[in-house]
């Protein structure tokens, strides 16, 4: 599979929907196979909360596969024989775009607690940016999971001739008030964490460690079902040998400890807020008063929606939600119900079902 | 070849219909409304082969069971709704179908008529039957609630469905002269158009 990984420098700038201009501002994208003569085979993949442009293969840089390598590559449901995938890390993001991590040309300084609230609708006119750069006038698809499905049901939506399918998964059209309150805790433990400083820690060559790895252990927990958590761990005993620490009795203790750990080794503290603050805010209908099909009444291309019955954070009915607005406004639309155990996450791994309809909403 | 039951539905609609066609299997009817009569339908199916068959064809499809209800769709403002050899799959196909009939102005039934000749035979000789409108042995089938074309007729009668149109098939799927006559005894399938009261 050919990959290429290449930041993409946007001189022109942007309007955020919050009022605020970046003069300029960078993408940092990968690109998975090749781009065909007409430009017909593109398919944009959009990143979920803690995701980066590393959606495929194994990067050098940290030698792990990619968020969706078990979807993307030759032969797989994405097949790079066939589509050139283009997969861009968000603005606002700490993964090489343009986030609070980066130095703002106005200050010299990194952006730090000044980087503006960024929405998904800011992503899509980012994205449609970089679509013009590359010079392609309609995706053959847009896709993602989560607030990456969010980000493909928006580019439906806001550029209704520019993308011919789009595939919305594990997603919804508005978080919920559950979303919000978890994605609040979350906020909260960070920002309570003394080395937070206001936001202002890189200055201050600090980092809210312990925030951030809070923040991730609740919101890891929302990404998995009771299932797979009882199927994983049970009530099994950590043994001694491989505690991260004294106070650990159970193995899922253990585990998400590492994990939390982990994330705040690499994971901005400012961009997790931002992150959530955009996810909290998606609402494409509140423009219409609130009417969903209003909304999506303008959408040309084909959706595909996708509900996993074991996730919890992005239920099954808040997808149909979407498909019957779809419906009702007489948008080509499609809905799937899959059984994936992995919660939430389901998104991220292959499954029979998952794989082949994924390939024939692709094929036509 | 188109399916004959196909032509007979095609006659039924006007052109640009909003449809919804449920238990539509792989897409095939929408797919041939759609070809030839630019027809957007959606299908409504439970199958998973049934599903990935429609994605294929490229009609858009909605994975749901029918018998968890159908409320939804209240407010898609559906002309044509198509029940193809479903009705006798479901829960209660009464309910199910006066349902269907507050959400789309038509319906149009097809249904596997155990009254058919060749089905009194094979009960006469002790056997469950198996034609080419019932296909499945007694342990494979997804049939719990097979009726006869009198029996349908009942229905639409105590239930007050307008009876549109119906035509009844031979054994080949075709209409046919003989089951004019006898109906009940000498066709395989009935296809009805039904509308509300």
């Amino acid at each position: 599979m050919r990959s290429e990984r290449k930041l993409h420098s946007f001189d022109s700038g942007i309007t955020l929907e919050c009022g605020d201009i970046l003069k300029s501002f960078d993408l940092m994208v990968d690109t998975y196979g090749n781009l065909n003569s007409d430009k017909s085979n593109a398919i944009l993949v959009c990143h979920a909360f803690s995701g980066s442009h590393h959606a495929a293969g194994n990067s050098s840089e940290d030698d792990r596969p990619g968020w969706w390598d078990e979807l993307i590559g030759p032969q797989k449901a994405i097949d790079t024989d066939k589509f050139f995938v283009v997969s861009p890390n968000n603005l606002g993001s700490c993964f090489g775009s343009t986030g609070p991590t980066t130095v703002s040309p106005d200050t010299n300084e990194v952006y730090g607690k000044d980087f503006p609230d960024v929405t998904v609708l800011d992503w899509v006119n980012s994205q449609k940016m970089l679509q013009d750069k590359l010079g392609i006038t309609s995706w053959a698809a847009v896709m993602g999971g989560s607030i990456g499905g969010m980000q493909a049901l928006q580019w439906a939506i806001t550029f209704p001739d520019n993308v011919k399918r789009s595939a919305v998964i594990a997603a919804a059209a508005k978080a919920s008030s559950q979303n919000i309150a978890l994605n609040e805790v979350s906020r909260e433990s960070i920002r309570k964490d003394i080395d937070f400083c206001g936001g202002d820690y890189l200055k201050k060559n600090t980092f809210p460690k312990s925030g951030v790895k809070a923040a991730r252990m609740l919101a890891h927990i929302t990404y998995l079902s009771e299932e797979n958590m009882n199927k994983r761990f049970g009530r099994k005993f950590q043994n001694s040998e491989s505690k991260v620490g004294e106070f650990v009795d159970y193995e899922v203790e253990n585990y998400l400890q590492y994990k939390g750990t982990k994330f705040s080794e690499f994971f901005d503290a400012n961009t997790y807020i931002i992150m959530s603050k955009a996810m909290d805010g998606f609402d494409p209908a509140k423009k219409y008063n609130d009417e969903l099909k209003e909304a999506l009444k303008n959408i040309k291309a084909k959706l595909l929606i996708v509900g996993f019955k074991s996730d919890w954070l992005f239920p099954p009915d808040r997808g149909k939600e979407i498909q019957l607005a779809a419906m009702q406004s007489g948008v080509n639309s499609s809905y799937l119900e899959l059984d994936g155990i992995q919660g939430h996450d389901s998104f991220l791994f292959a499954s029979g079902r998952y794989q082949k309809n994924l390939e024939a909403f692709l094929e036509n | 070849m188109i399916n004959p039951i196909t032509s007979i539905i095609k006659n039924w609609i006007e052109p640009s219909s909003h449809i919804i066609d449920f238990g539509c299997g792989d897409g095939s009817l929408l797919k041939e409304l759609r070809d030839q009569n630019n027809i957007l339908g959606y299908g409504i199916e439970i199958d998973p082969e049934g599903i990935a068959g429609c994605l294929k064809n490229n009609i858009p499809v909605i994975e749901k069971n029918i018998d968890e209800g159908i409320d939804e769709f209240s407010e898609c403002n559906f002309d044509v709704a198509i029940m193809a050899s479903s009705i006798q799959c479901l829960k209660e196909p009464n309910v199910s179908l006066k349902k269907i009939l507050t959400l789309s102005n038509r319906c149009i039934v097809t249904i596997p008529n155990l009254g058919y000749w060749r089905c009194r035979i094979a009960l006469l000789l002790g056997r469950m039957p198996v034609t080419p409108s019932l296909p499945s042995s007694w342990y494979g089938t997804k049939n719990i609630h097979l009726c006869t074309i009198k029996d349908f007729e009942d229905l639409c009668r105590d239930e007050g469905f307008i009876i549109e149109d119906s035509i009844h098939l031979n054994k080949n799927r075709k209409p046919s002269k003989f089951s004019l006559i006898f109906p009940n005894l000498l066709s395989s399938e009935g296809v009805y158009l039904l509308a509300r009261r």
